[in-house]
């Protein structure tokens, strides 16, 4: 099969001097028939995953891939990149890399190319009640606090679904409700001044919840934003037993 | 190859967008009326693209003991340098204080706090009291993921993903709706609704170096100029002083947040300067964002900055757990290309942010065009000349939350129209078209084109000549739209999203560079190198773009009114709501 090249990247940057560019060949798990695998793609430093997708896309245009922020907010362009999930706009190429592997999360029906369905995950998602309901018995949580300690340590979770593609559980169990739906029902079983906690213990605690857990870890190794969805399901499974 | 007839959709309410504008909207629709059906048309991911989520730094809201609405309004006015819709400005200041409440006690969101249990304010350029409420510096990503799960409450209809095509009218002229594209399938549809509200956001992709996501390319902006509504301040385009210089990388014109300065980061250009104690020895690198980005970028092109095009931000003066534990995203943000925040300078330059010029609106959203309503920063005069940091997610959640309410006001006695046939059909061909042409040019070179054109000649420094210049560009890349052609099939294909990302981003960009040639005068963000002065003799007026009747834009001026605060800080009738 064809190679598609490009010797230096056009972009709509001017670069300062002769930056020297990293030649990488990329290998794209396409899904159209014939469609071309193998690019090679010269890259100036530095550089992330996102500029090499972007560097594909000016040799094929029909490459199917998606991103939205470029700086780890939206949680749109998660892949596989030689077989870990990551954000490709936060997954930096190294000098020294030569080859990269770039696959679509795994755990989702496959759109197009690189393009998933996370309609799994967001059917998860919903079922913790993931929405925030007011009547708990406090009103506000000041610094130092230890419930706002709790729930800040599961804040910031980006529904990127890193953690989906990373955990064995969710492909051999379709009704578990996986690492992203459990950390945010944490966020808000530890919130004091949050009205529905016996609710989402009730979710949680019940099959598809904190029991299939394996504590394998992959989540907590592939979320990129630091996050230990791990952790957040050991904690919820201590609050399921004492409520 | 689009299916004819096309699927009909049928809703009371429609909104385009879903940052924090069109997902406030959503949640007061839906207080206001729990039956309504609403519709949210989204061209990313619901509650995840777009820019609210992307706000570091936070929001402003008069809430700290000493501080008043007066004051926040007159730091607004001020900020804006008079060209505000001053009651536009004075209900995001009334509105803020509650509209955070609302957040956080009806939405959950976890806003840092001090630990006597106050709301935590942090201080942020151009402002006279530290009013931003933040958290941490992921401010948008707490609003927005709360906003994101409170709209699945409400089980809103989601067409994620597919993005807004034309408005639509009946034979009479009524608004009937909007086509919509589904971007995974490929397929069309007609989306009545018996009201529409656009929350698009702006278009400031259109410069080389730029700072918003991707799906911000002035889609709602276009499709209401399509439909003859009054623009103004179009020239008015926020240059943010600190983006990231990473060379080649998509990274590059990403936001260092406003917060750096407010805590006492400095600028240097490569000598060493800290050349804010020329352009405002007062304030420094806590002046506005127009000045502070002229500054950088009066180094820049002078030959004082780095190599690569940037001057130097340094706060590694705070120490770096400090800055580790106030500044954790912007130190990550610099790790990723090599830098890092907390022991040394990084490279930044201006990068294009936020329009501060868009549709004309009232302080209800509403429109010249009956059903029709705008929030957000598709909307003008907020903001006047230039935006203080923390008024834009402010604008988007005030805004967007009035939308709402209108919107389910208006949907009460407001009937569905069927659309015009033949606007149905032209709007899909138009779509299409990229589609079914075999050769043709792709959109990366045109669009690159048009990120070269605006930075150069309709950036942060302006003159007629380039101007004029940016014109005939605009004018021969509006002609060469019509030779796209993008190979691959209808799903999930990107590259033909983008050839309609750049009509509609060349379309605001008329508006831009028609407005920008309008306004012989330096105000806020618009600075022309042959009018480098404030005139406000003349210029106390707001330029004002519409469609014309060949189809090009229209220009013409309206004088401010100072209904609250006249120039010169003279208040005229500033009561307490």
């Amino acid at each position: 099969m064809a190679v598609l090249e490009r010797s230096r990247r056009q972009t709509n940057i001017e670069t300062a001097g002769d930056a020297p560019a990293t030649t990488v060949r990329l290998t794209i798990a396409r899904s159209d028939a014939g469609a071309v695998r193998e690019f090679r793609v010269a890259l100036t430093q530095p550089a992330v995953v996102l500029d090499a997708l972007l560097a594909g896309q000016r040799l094929d245009p029909s490459l199917g891939f998606r991103y939205s922020c470029r700086v780890a907010m939206c949680g749109t362009c998660a892949v596989r990149v030689n077989g870990r999930p990551t954000l490709a706009c936060q997954q930096p190429i190294t000098p020294d890399t030569d080859e990269l592997l770039l696959e679509p999360l795994a755990g989702f029906a496959v759109v197009r190319d690189l393009v998933v369905d996370t309609s799994p995950f967001w059917n998860a998602w919903r079922r913790v009640v993931p929405w925030f309901m007011p009547g708990g018995p406090r009103e506000a949580l000041p610094a130092g606090d230890a419930s706002r300690a709790e729930v800040e340590r599961g804040l910031d979770c980006i529904a990127c679904g890193a953690c989906w593609s990373a955990c064995d559980v969710v492909v051999t169990n379709a009704g578990y409700l996986g690492p992203a739906a459990l950390n945010r029902a944490l966020t808000l079983v530890a919130d004091e001044r949050d009205g529905a906690r016996a609710e989402r213990l009730r979710v949680a605690g019940q099959q598809g919840g904190v029991t299939h857990c394996h504590s394998i870890l992959g989540c907590t190794a592939a979320c990129p934003k630091g996050l230990d969805p791990s952790a957040s399901i050991r904690r919820l499974r201590r609050w399921s037993l004492v409520a | 190859m689009p299916e004819w007839p096309p699927e009909w959709l049928e809703t009371d309410i429609a909104i385009v967008g879903s940052g924090g504008a069109g997902l406030m909207c959503a949640l007061h629709a839906a207080t206001a009326d729990p039956e309504l059906k609403i519709t949210i048309v989204s061209k990313g991911a619901v509650g995840r693209s777009g820019c609210t989520r992307m706000v570091q730094g936070g929001f402003n809201a008069a809430l700290g003991a000493e501080d008043s609405l007066e004051a926040h309004f007159r730091d607004t006015i001020e900020g804006g340098q008079y060209l505000n819709d001053q009651e536009l400005a004075w209900t995001l200041v009334c509105d803020a204080p509650g509209v955070i409440d609302e957040l956080e006690t009806r939405f959950g969101c976890l806003f840092d706090r001090t630990e006597g249990g106050a709301i935590d304010l942090k201080p942020f350029g151009g402002q006279s009291f530290d009013r931003t409420v933040h958290r941490a510096d992921q401010t948008g990503l707490e609003i927005m993921g709360r906003l994101r799960d409170q709209v699945l409450r409400i089980g809103a209809h989601e067409l994620e993903d597919w993005r807004a095509l034309d408005l639509l009218f009946d034979v009479h002229g009524e608004l009937s709706g909007l086509t919509v594209l589904d971007t995974q399938s490929g397929h069309a549809a007609v989306l009545l609704a018996r009201a529409v509200v656009i929350a698009t956001g702006g278009s400031a992709t259109m410069y080389r170096i730029a700072a918003p996501a991707r799906e911000k390319t002035g889609d709602g902006m276009a499709m209401c100029y399509r439909a003859g509504l009054p623009f103004r301040d179009m020239e008015m385009l926020q240059f943010h002083p600190t983006g990231l210089v990473a060379g080649d990388s998509a990274l590059t014109g990403s936001v260092l947040e406003e917060g750096l300065r407010g805590a006492g980061a400095h600028l240097y250009n490569r000598f060493g300067e800290r050349y804010m104690e020329r352009a405002d020895p007062i304030r420094l690198e806590r002046s506005t964002r127009d000045v502070v980005a002229r500054a950088s970028y009066t180094e820049i092109v002078e030959g004082r900055g780095t190599p690569s095009g940037g001057v130097l931000l340094d706060i590694s003066h705070l120490g770096a757990d400090e800055i580790r534990r106030r500044f954790s995203g912007m130190a990550a943000r610099t790790l990723l290309v090599g830098a890092d925040l907390t022991t040394g300078p990084v490279e930044v330059s201006p990068t294009a942010h936020f329009h501060m010029g868009g549709v004309v609106i009232d302080q209800d959203c509403v429109t010249e065009i009956d059903g029709l309503l705008v929030a957000g920063e598709d909307a003008g005069g907020t903001h006047g000349a230039n935006r203080l940091g923390g008024n834009g997610v402010a604008e988007s959640t005030v805004y967007g939350a009035r939308a709402g309410d209108t919107a389910a006001a208006l949907v009460r006695d407001r009937a569905l129209y069927l659309p015009d046939d033949r606007l149905v059909a032209d709007s899909l061909d138009q779509a299409y078209a990229p589609l079914r042409r075999s050769t043709g040019l792709t959109p990366f070179e045109l669009t690159d084109r048009l990120k070269h054109v605006m930075w150069t000649h309709c950036g942060v420094v302006r003159s007629r000549g380039g101007l004029l210049q940016a014109r005939e560009e605009l004018s021969d890349l509006a002609s060469q739209l019509t030779r796209i052609a993008v190979p691959g099939p209808k799903e999930a294909n990107p590259a033909w999203q983008q050839s309609l990302d750049l009509a509609s981003q060349i379309t605001v960009a008329r508006l831009i560079v028609e407005s920008a040639l309008e306004r012989e005068e330096s105000r806020g963000a618009h600075f022309r190198s042959d009018h480098p002065e404030r005139d406000d003799d003349r210029w106390l007026r707001a330029v004002i773009a519409e469609r014309g009747p060949d189809g090009n834009p229209s220009i013409g001026t309206r004088d401010v009114e100072f209904t609250r605060l006249a120039p010169g800080g003279r208040a005229v009738a500033c009561e307490t709501a």
